[in-house]
């Protein structure tokens, strides 16, 4: 019981789900507006944790300026990309009828490229470090530097891309591109802007997540995979496009880590996850918050 | 007149010479392979293939491989396996009976070397295995492939049970990885230590894609034990390390399975790695080895990292092996298995000899750090440093 | 002239049935390897090509099938073993069909993931419970046996996919595809269409399972539960085309040939040109290979 209700439980859990929720948010803002599946979402995680560990180990500084690089680099493959292809595949109706499976293929290319392109750069032996050697005494809990800069960082990004995107133009502009996309270009919203912006800051909020990983785990180019799970099972099961719903799916899987793990037993972790979110599907097709559509 | 005669017979004889040189240029010695360079595996793998890679360039430095007499430069045939065992049974297949290479190196991998075991019986090809562990191996039929580690599931329960009794543990935790290796040693472990009378407190598993191991690491805190034994893989393993000092574990044993060999882990962890035990039975600190410490140093020198105690010493073991068999008996298989059956091996971990497909000279060990150092604590008579309990 | 793929299709067959009396262990392995694939993508095609219902967890059927059969190893004679192990992972996909394909678009996307891992987890647990950590299975069939299994199974599997395509359940199926609301309509009874479709996927597959085990002798549930070989079956399935028969061959046939083309260069250079042609493909060619030769006037 002690264990259940202490706070270093809680800590575990929120940085869990906070990870896992900045994660989602980068996939639902490409999947929810374009409705591009991203599988290469995982591989942007990767790429982020790359740039990290090269920052760290050559300029010097700390973590720090990988939480500004990461971000940037993959922000700037995601406008290369967008520019490159899917502006394209967006704009061909032919292609943009089955754009899921369209997508679908293009991204999991994308991402077999950038796997081995990175393994070719520095092969696959893996790689790792630790900014902060100390731990960090909150009193009640206590974190490692890395997970206390992660529970940080991703905590207020995820919030604040919330926030934003409920109360700012912007984000309004977004939601209608997400509810109805002739409607809103109607209504003078410049949709192509908006998905350019939407899809570059996808990338960058997983380079941001991958930076933050990076200084927790092991790092190896095929190391991408869990992640593009993790973040899908979020967003779908949040319910689609709804990027509250993924801040509350991504909170779930970490409870569900955390507690249901300390209520059953350690073995069951992936069968509570996974069992969860094909229950919680089965019950409601749509997701979480997603919007309801007639099933028979 | 005579000069000219003289110049163009020189020339002539010159020619000739270099024509015989050419020829006798030996050819080369063709050793085939595959290797998970993508996959699941491809993280591991690296370690294995530095180690054959660096025999090959030292090997091919002294001008090559010695087949029963004569020097050949080594040729590597390597494959991807995707870290896929039907794959590995394909690309050996196609090695032996396609690209008909000379020699075999190993797979990485258990599921790799049990995979191709039917192959090698089929062909009658003789292999030297290293990078795989299982109390299996010892279904194979001996003749065909052999197992220089003596990181057993059974023997390593048995031993570690042993040095835990050698210093006073009284009750310990054990975590598994739902991974074949480290379920193995946990079906023996339980069993050795309820028979050496430890209290096994905590006795508990947790899959391969865990991504936070708070709640079990406060029950075991709570449990207070005198032993954590983490039957953990790389990314669990970088999680305990992590969250157990969250939780402030101060068991004074603390075992770590896969991770702390390798050299990221040291990088990553410093002296917080210290006091760590894991498994092995090679370290460049041994004296009585004197390969060991040049090999490490060419490796650090060669690919600016430290070899993984374990996967780089059995790979790079495995092709000694081969070297001296071949040195013995040439190219022929049915001499090369008469010789790694028969001979005692001089490697860097010592000497290596066979029993049906296991090593029986090796004794089980185990390594702790001490100083961002591997040293052997176990078994006591062949121990580097004494067994330090950690702070 | 138009390729007739009937009289193509027939001559590969022949040509794959001929393959072991002529080739050494390699090719035949590479050919077991071509006929797996084609089994696997068809049995795809018949569940996701057909009804639009895209399925990223196809390996749930072959995992469990060659469960079944390395569990009955030894116990129940094989060729009684394979067949169980297809109708025990029809029997699964009926039991969770009916809400399964309640489920749309994305959203059964990545359901379909989330159920073969869960199963594989399923299966980890169970087999750590039972002690088993990996399974050596000794005295398994040789190559031919199994490989002339296996083409029977590719064959099963093309020929249920045309004549499943030709018939009315086929066309109710592609009706869903393209509207189910209008199908419904229209007197498709669309829940039990799509559940047969999502059993009938699930027949070959698992014995396809079993064959592979056997090929390996060696079972892993992180090997046999690969999300790798769903992605491929819908790569293939993609590349080839995924609305006939003739797709799926021609996509397995590509890609396998381009991997023997390859394999002498650098590893990460194959993928890299796969990740490249893949790309090609969507821009160029979306309709697969099937639909390219259909533009140019074949049949």
């Amino acid at each position: 019981m002690d264990l259940l209700l202490s706070p270093q439980l809680l800590a575990a859990a929120l940085i869990a789900g906070v990870l896992y929720a900045l994660v989602a948010l980068g996939l639902n803002l490409i999947y929810g507006t374009m409705r591009l599946l991203n599988v290469a979402h995982g591989e942007l995680v990767m790429l982020g944790g790359y740039v990290a560990y090269w920052s760290f180990a050559l300029l010097g500084a700390g973590p720090w300026p990988a939480l500004i690089l990461s971000p940037l680099a993959t922000g700037l493959l995601g406008d290369a990309l967008y520019r490159g292809l899917f502006r394209q595949l967006l704009a061909n109706s032919a292609l943009a009828q089955r754009i899921e499976a369209n997508s679908l293929l293009l991204f999991f290319g994308v991402s077999i490229i950038l796997q081995n392109l990175v393994s070719l750069a520095f092969t696959a032996t893996p790689r790792g470090y630790q900014p902060f050697a100390a731990m960090v005494d909150l009193g009640a809990a206590n974190l490692t530097g890395g997970r206390l800069l992660a529970l940080f960082v991703a905590g207020i990004v995820t919030i604040a891309a919330v926030l934003l995107l409920r109360f700012n133009t912007v984000g309004l502009a977004i939601k209608a591109l997400i509810q109805n996309r002739e409607a809103a270009s109607l209504a003078g919203i410049d949709i192509e802007k908006l998905e350019r912006w939407s899809f570059v800051a996808g990338f960058a909020i997983a380079g941001l997540a991958g930076a933050l990983v990076s200084m927790v785990e092991q790092l190896s180019p095929f190391m991408g995979f869990p992640y593009m799970i993790a973040a899908f099972v979020i967003i779908i099961l949040g319910g689609l496009g709804n990027l509250t719903g993924s801040l509350i799916g991504g909170l779930v899987l970490g409870l569900l880590e955390t507690y249901g793990v300390a209520l059953t037993s350690p073995n069951y972790r992936s069968i509570l996850v996974y069992g969860v979110f094909i229950a919680v599907l089965l019950v409601r097709p749509q997701g979480l918050l997603g919007r309801a559509r007639i099933v028979r | 007149m005579f000069k000219k005669w003289m110049g163009a017979a020189l020339a002539v004889a010159g020619l000739a010479l270099a024509a015989t040189a050419t020829a006798q240029a030996a050819d080369p010695v063709r050793i085939g392979f595959s290797i998970a360079q993508t996959g699941l595996f491809a993280a591991a793998a690296p370690s294995q293939l530095n180690a054959y890679e660096l025999w090959k360039e030292q090997v091919n430095a002294t001008g090559g491989l010695d087949v029963g007499g004569t020097k050949r430069p080594i040729e590597f045939v390597m494959y991807d396996d995707q870290s896929n065992p039907e794959q590995t049974v394909k690309i050996y297949e196609k090695l032996i009976t396609e690209d008909k290479v000379d020699l075999l190196l190993a797979p990485w991998g258990t599921p790799m070397h049990f995979a191709i075991a039917g192959v090698l019986e089929k062909h009658q090809f003789p292999m030297v295995g290293n990078s795989a562990a299982s109390v299996q191996l010892r279904d194979l039929k001996p003749g065909n492939i052999w197992f220089p580690t003596s990181a057993i599931p059974d023997r390593m329960a048995d031993e570690l049970a042993k040095m835990l009794t050698a210093n006073g543990a009284k009750t310990a935790a054990v975590l598994t990885n739902q991974l074949p290796f480290s379920l193995e040693i946990k079906q023996f472990l339980i069993p050795a230590l309820d028979k050496a009378g430890i209290k096994v407190a905590v006795n508990d598993e947790y899959p391969p894609d865990v991504k936070d191991m708070t709640a079990l690491l406060g029950k075991v805190k709570a449990a207070n034990v005198d032993a954590v034994l983490a039957l953990s893989y790389p990314n669990d393993s970088i999680l305990y390390m992590n969250q157990a000092k969250e939780a402030g574990i101060k068991a004074p044993f603390q075992f770590v399975l896969v991770g702390p060999t390798i050299d990221f882990f040291g990088k990553m962890f410093g002296k917080d790695l210290d006091g760590i035990v894991t498994i092995g039975h090679w370290t460049p600190a041994k004296a009585d080895w004197p390969k060991a410490k040049p090999f490490f140093d060419a490796y650090v020198a060669k690919f600016n990292a430290n070899p993984d105690y374990l996967d780089s010493a059995l790979a790079y073991m495995s092709c000694e092996i081969l070297q001296q068999a071949v040195a013995k008996a040439g190219l022929d298989k049915a001499k090369i298995r008469e010789a790694i059956s028969t001979m005692t091996f001089d490697t860097i971990n010592g000497p290596v000899k066979f029993e049906g497909v296991q090593n029986v000279t090796t004794p089980t060990s185990f390594l702790q750090f001490q100083d961002g150092k591997a040293q052997l604590v176990w078994p006591p008579e062949a121990a580097t440093a004494p067994y330090k309990p950690r702070t | 002239m138009k390729p007739d793929f009937r009289l193509l299709s027939a001559f590969f067959f022949a040509a794959m049935a001929a393959l072991p009396l002529l080739a050494g262990d390699y090719y035949q392995g590479v050919g077991f390897q071509l006929l797996m694939w084609i089994a696997l993508s068809q049995s795809w095609v018949l569940l996701s090509g057909l009804t639009g219902y895209i399925s990223l967890g196809h390996v749930v059927f072959y995992g469990l099938g060659g469960y079944l059969t390395v569990l009955t190893w030894h116990i129940i004679p094989l060729p009684l073993a394979i067949p169980l192990s297809g109708l025990a992972a029809a029997l699964f996909a009926v039991l969770i069909g009916y809400p399964v394909m309640r489920v749309r678009g994305p959203y059964f996307v990545i359901l379909t993931f989330g159920l073969a891992e869960l199963v594989k987890y399923i299966v980890i647990n169970v087999e750590a419970a039972l002690g088993r950590f990996g399974r050596l299975m000794m005295g398994a069939p040789d190559l031919s046996t199994l490989y002339w299994a296996m083409l029977a199974l590719a064959m099963a599997a093309t020929l249920l996919v045309v004549f499943i395509g030709r018939s009315r359940f086929g066309a109710g199926l592609r009706a869903i595809r393209e509207d189910e609301p209008a199908a419904e309509t229209a007197g498709v009874p669309a829940a039990r269409y799509k559940l047969a479709a999502f059993a009938l996927s699930a027949l070959i597959p698992g014995m396809v399972g079993g064959l592979v085990a056997l090929r390996t002798s060696y079972f892993e549930p992180q090997q046999i539960f690969s999300p790798t070989i769903s992605f491929t079956v819908v790569t293939m399935a993609m590349i080839g085309g995924s609305d006939r028969a003739r797709g799926p061959i021609m996509g397995a046939l590509f890609l396998v040939l381009l991997s023997e083309l390859l394999w002498a260069n650098l590893a990460e250079l194959y993928m890299i040109i796969l990740g490249l042609l893949l790309i090609g493909f969507v821009l160029f060619a979306p309709t697969g290979l099937d639909g390219l030769l259909r533009r140019r006037g074949g049949r």
